[in-house]
């Protein structure tokens, strides 16, 4: 007890200045707390989010064809699954975490759990939400077929394949989201695609292409080569030069110059295009940042080993380069995620902002002011997502061992 | 001035002849080297016969460094030429590799490659260059921890060790390329005192071995201990070269003379 007493006295109350400080701001937080508290759980009128949950997580995706993303939420737990199980399998095949460590156990289980309460507790509020037993089923399949992955994965990590076949095992397993795509977007073409379910695709689709995007113009840019020097500079600096709104705009505009309408490729598309291109220029400079944190001597014994400058940038210089910049590059990523909004108001994708928008001029609805409650859940989702992001970059750049010199 | 090397009195006129009877492994003739207006080689003249171990010392901002790092092509020479092994350094990028295949080096600051555990800092070129498979490579890797004495370390990165086993992976990893010459660039200056015996037993233990090295080194006591040839620079020139004995008990310059008084 005495121990709180003087934490309180020296961090609160030392001065009479503290003291002041510390009543004013104390009653100010509590007040907020109040406001926030009774709006969530007393004037908040949340009967909008649950009547119209549907529309906000998948958008306009037609009843008939639901199951589609019931099968696609599965087959993707099980692929993440395997993958997870796989690379321990490897690790263990090479000598780098020994089985005992690779195995599932509890501890490991209550561990994972602590790391991603967020997201699961918002999956569970979600769930909660539902009126209908489809998203629990698909919820209570997706963590079997993940746990029966990540069972199975190590065996299949640990079998020694002849390269053929790994190469073939390796191309399947690439293959199955890009199958997936396809499974989901026949049902209604792209452009049918909304809710939640569209912002998480656009910024999945755009940070996997913009990485590799990013390095390459980052090292183009210390090139010795004058011309690929300029042609990625001036890139670099052109693209950061203009407001993404703008280049969103243009793209739904524009296009229409140089592409005839029945070629244009459909508004999602052009969506991730802009995203992809965007933040590849801005992830440039920040890995070029990196690649300047590398010590010059680590150059020279790339070079000293016989390592030709592929083989140096490979090996020495890129890994050491992005990791360096973990912050700042997730940073950017879950700009990008937030950006996604913008592809609503800019090309009038149904994404979820657009849809808390509109779901407020329904006719048992409108003129209820309901506005406040529909943005608050939209920003609920994309907290949840991006401090999870947050988060694991953390846990990322721990693992990987920053600052271990 | 003859133009024999008098080996009887351990007296050479010039840094272009060997001890004893050896086949040329390096060559250095006539190279300068700028830094901008800055000259730090001036018309540097060197033979280094295979098996022999040559000291270079001098005061710092002499161009020791400079010199060793011309020979693998750290740097660029500007004048003459260096050829390693019957290989001529030139714009060539296959020849600086073929090169720098041949040649290991060790650097003051080791220069490890910290996200990579020892083991994989020391197989990655045998593995990736001369495409060694990789259980091959593991063995030998192993090798060479054990005769740099720290087997044990294989799976930890290069962050969790002492200076001194940095040093002795460092040169596990240059002489994992099976090289023929050994270049060392003050390989003990970055090291707390009680650690510059280990790398210095490990670098003896090569020279018995009869690995052909240039040392740049301020370890008089390794010099006169393990040199064939003690060559002296100052001012980017090579002032004296000499037998271990000759140049520490007699030197013939000045300069040589006046270094040696403030060092020893």
């Amino acid at each position: 007890m005495s121990t709180t007493r003087t934490w309180l006295r020296h961090n609160l109350f030392r001065t009479r200045r503290d003291t002041v400080l510390t009543v004013v701001f104390g009653l100010f937080a509590l007040w907020l707390l109040y406001k926030t508290f009774r709006f969530i759980f007393i004037t908040g009128r949340w009967t909008i989010i649950e009547v119209n949950l549907e529309l906000l997580m998948i958008g306009r995706y037609p009843e008939a064809h639901v199951l589609r993303l019931a099968v696609t939420v599965v087959v993707l737990a099980l692929w993440g699954g395997l993958l997870a199980g796989f690379i321990r399998g490897r690790q263990v095949r090479s000598g780098r975490m020994t089985a005992a460590d690779s195995r599932l156990t509890r501890a490991r289980l209550t561990d994972l759990v602590e790391r991603l309460w967020i997201p699961l507790a918002l999956v569970l509020l979600l769930l909660m939400l539902t009126s209908t037993p489809g998203p629990w089923i698909t919820a209570a399949l997706a963590l079997v077929a993940a746990l029966v992955g990540r069972l199975v994965g190590p065996f299949l990590g640990r079998v020694r394949l002849p390269a053929f076949a790994s190469v073939a095992v390796l191309i399947v397993f690439a293959a199955i989201p890009v199958a997936l795509y396809f499974y989901v977007v026949t049902a209604v073409g792209f452009d049918g695609w909304g809710g939640f379910m569209l912002n998480l695709f656009l910024a999945v689709c755009s940070i996997i292409l913009c990485y590799p995007l990013g390095v390459l113009l980052a090292l183009g840019r210390r090139s010795g080569l004058p011309l690929v020097r300029l042609v990625c500079t001036t890139y670099i600096e052109l693209i950061r030069g203009a407001p993404l709104f703008v280049l969103l705009l243009l793209a739904n505009v524009a296009l229409g110059f140089f592409v005839p309408d029945s070629l244009a490729p459909a508004t999602s598309t052009r969506a991730i295009v802009v995203f992809t291109f965007f933040t590849a220029a801005y992830m440039a400079e920040i890995i070029r940042g990196g690649l300047q944190s590398v010590p010059r001597g680590q150059i020279e014994a790339a070079k000293a080993v016989g390592l030709s400058p592929i083989r140096q940038t490979g090996y020495i210089v890129l890994p050491q380069a992005l990791r360096n910049v973990i912050p700042a590059q997730i940073g950017q990523l879950i700009s990008l995620f937030k950006d996604t909004t913008l592809a609503g108001i800019a090309m009038g994708l149904f994404e979820l902002l657009q849809v808390s928008g509109a779901i407020t001029s329904q006719p048992e609805f409108r003129g209820q002011g309901l506005i406040a409650e529909t943005l608050t859940f939209a920003a609920l989702m994309f907290w949840v997502v991006s401090y999870t992001m947050s988060r694991e970059s953390q846990r990322l750049e721990k693992r990987l061992g920053v600052g271990v010199r | 001035m003859t133009d024999e090397p008098t080996h009887e009195t351990g007296v050479f006129d010039d840094a272009t002849a060997m001890t004893g009877t050896r086949d040329v492994m390096i060559e250095i003739e006539h190279v300068d080297k700028f830094f901008g207006d800055f000259q730090a080689l001036k018309d540097i003249n060197l033979k280094v016969g295979a098996q022999e171990v040559v000291v270079v010392i001098g005061p710092s901002g002499s161009g020791k460094s400079t010199l060793i790092r011309c020979i693998n092509r750290l740097e660029e020479h500007d004048g003459g030429r260096i050829v390693v092994d019957g290989t001529e350094l030139s714009n060539d990028i296959r020849n600086i590799q073929e090169v720098r295949r041949e040649t290991g080096m060790v650097f003051q600051s080791f220069n490890l490659f910290p996200h990579l555990t020892v083991l994989d800092n020391i197989t990655l070129a045998p593995r990736k260059v001369r495409r060694m498979p990789k259980a091959k490579a593991e063995a030998l890797g192993m090798e060479l921890l054990e005769m740099v004495k720290i087997p044990e370390q294989a799976g930890k990165y290069p962050g969790q060790m002492s200076g001194g086993q940095q040093q002795r992976v460092a040169i596990a990893r240059a002489l994992a390329m099976n090289p023929k010459v050994m270049l060392f660039d003050e390989p003990t200056s970055a090291l707390d005192p009680e650690m510059i015996g280990e790398v210095l037993d490990t670098m003896k233990e090569l020279a018995r071995s009869g690995m052909t090295m240039i040392v740049v080194t301020h370890e008089m006591g390794f010099a006169r201990e393990v040199a064939d040839r003690v060559v002296f620079m100052a001012d980017g020139q090579i002032v004296e070269v000499g037998t271990p004995e000759h140049f520490f008990e007699s030197p013939r310059e000045d300069r040589t003379k006046l270094f040696l008084s403030q060092i020893l």
